[in-house]
């Protein structure tokens, strides 16, 4: 599996949505109410799951997933 | 206080039910709703006998994003509260939702969230702690969840003071709508002690039964063989608005919350005072609040500690107050059922009072054998009696002599 689909089944397995819930271009705020408290749980679960290193605040819920995808690459 | 309260609404969590047919429906029955505890290894524990409610995820409403984040007892007030609102039939789309209060009385918190972190902290290290644990093991986090939930946004409190916080909590709640601060208020508690620390720590308090091969009939409130109460778990959750606002809406009226009485023992940090006279305080206040003479109150809903000195202090402030008058009154202690809920006790003591109001049925004081000689009351042993009842008043004590009487009627 490529970068995209792992982010895209972390992001859906962490929050409890199904794929085709999640907006690839809309914020995670602004598609489904994530809050601050679900994107560290988000953080965690990407850093363990793909073995990076994402600091506080390099992904908030004003990233869409596409935006997410890209950060991601940049650090793998 | 100024004016009365209407109690439009009720939702209950229970280990009786969760609806409330079916809590009323097993209150009459007279049964008992403790059972030994399964869902851990209490085997160890002195007192290892609760009221429980099985049936929660049953009941619920929430899915499965929301409930990861929440402690059960959060849980069971967001299932009370949903209850409650449909119950009085607000209507959320037109509510003004800055105008609604929401008001709850929590004692412990929600441990069973905060241990299973805890444990996993210090396993896996900090990476391995739910970010969930810092917003929902504290006791207000359930009143957070609901106003969250609901989007509420009137002015909300959580009071923690032990076995009285759901009464204070109830009192609060109307007096922010006498003073016009909320429209509506969803008030009362909820508390989950059912978990290894929790328990734990409810049995280095002290005051359990420790019953637990006859645990149908370890919660024996002025009975001469008790040893202490039963832990219980749950909610209950009321809806508190104006009677002209209630009448205006064509509201059912359950009852009304009338006046408060409180008073604190101040002599120890656990004990209560071995005289009588700040409860006595509260029971004198709560009459005078309402308005009513000694000999108007149709029943007492009893704190009902089931400990040696808990319950002849309660007989013993009673008897003082009342006097020939109290063979008058009903009395009972319907927690005998279902367990003790601690924090929101009151609350259910409330919807208990409020349903055998309009059942005209006084609920009993289950497992009652031989009468204390120094408890010289009549507490409704064993079977519900047929009565009347348009005014009560209900008692709470916590920890240290945390006292709080509340005077409800039905018209």
């Amino acid at each position: 599996m490529g970068i995209k689909e792992d982010v895209l089944g972390i992001i859906c397995k962490t929050l409890d949505v199904k794929e085709e819930e999640v907006a690839p271009d809309k914020t995670l705020y602004d598609s489904l109410g994530v809050d601050s408290t679900e994107m560290v749980e988000l953080r965690v679960a990407i850093n363990k799951s793909l073995e990076i290193n994402l600091e506080g605040n390099e992904i908030t819920n004003r990233h869409s997933p596409n935006q997410i995808i890209e950060i991601v690459a940049q650090k793998k | 206080m100024k004016e009365r309260i209407a109690i439009t609404g009720i939702g209950v969590v229970s280990p009786a039910g969760l609806k409330k047919e079916t809590f009323w429906a097993n209150l009459k029955a007279g049964r008992s709703f403790v059972d030994e505890i399964k869902r851990f290894d209490a085997s160890l524990y002195p007192s290892r006998i609760a009221g429980q409610v099985h049936e929660l995820d049953t009941y619920s409403h929430l899915s499965s994003r929301l409930l990861k984040k929440i402690d059960v007892f959060s849980h069971m007030a967001l299932v009370a509260s949903n209850e409650a609102i449909k119950d009085a039939h607000l209507d959320l789309e037109k509510v003004d939702k800055e105008r609604v209060g929401v008001f709850m009385g929590n004692a412990l918190g929600g441990w069973l969230f905060a241990e299973t972190e805890l444990r996993d902290m210090y396993m896996e290290g900090r990476e391995g702690v739910s970010p969930y644990m810092a917003s929902a093991w504290f006791p207000a986090a359930s009143q957070g969840q609901v106003t969250i939930y609901y989007g509420f946004k009137g002015y909300s409190k959580t009071i923690v003071a032990d076995k009285a916080s759901s009464a204070l909590a109830l009192w609060y709640a109307a007096k922010t709508i006498i003073q016009d601060k909320n429209e509506f208020a969803l008030a009362g508690g909820m508390e989950a002690p059912i978990t290894p620390y929790a328990l734990l720590c409810a049995n280095t308090r002290g005051g359990l039964s420790k019953n637990n091969l006859n645990f149908k009939k370890a919660y024996r409130p002025f009975d001469l063989y008790r040893d202490g109460f039963v832990l219980g778990e749950g909610s209950g959750m009321v809806i508190l608005e104006r009677e002209d606002d209630a009448i205006k809406r064509k509201s059912h009226i359950y009852g009304f919350i009338k006046g408060v009485g409180f008073s604190c023992d101040g002599v120890h940090r656990i004990r209560y005072s071995l005289n009588t006279e700040a409860l006595e305080f509260a029971i004198n206040e709560c009459l005078k609040e309402c308005e009513w003479e000694k000999e108007e109150v149709d029943y007492i809903c009893l704190d009902g500690e089931a400990t040696i000195l808990g319950d002849i202090l309660e007989a013993k402030a009673l008897n003082s107050i009342f006097g020939d008058k109290l063979k008058e009154i009903s009395l009972s202690a319907p927690k005998s059922m279902l367990g003790n809920l601690l924090g929101a006790q009151t609350s259910l003591d409330l919807i208990a009072t409020l349903l055998s109001m309009q059942n005209s049925l006084v609920l009993p004081t289950i497992n009652f054998q031989e009468k204390d000689p120094h408890c010289d009351i009549d507490c409704t042993p064993n079977y519900p009696r047929e009565r009347k009842i348009k005014k009560a008043l209900i008692l709470a004590r916590g920890r240290g002599g945390i006292n709080v009487v509340l005077g409800v009627e039905k018209e």
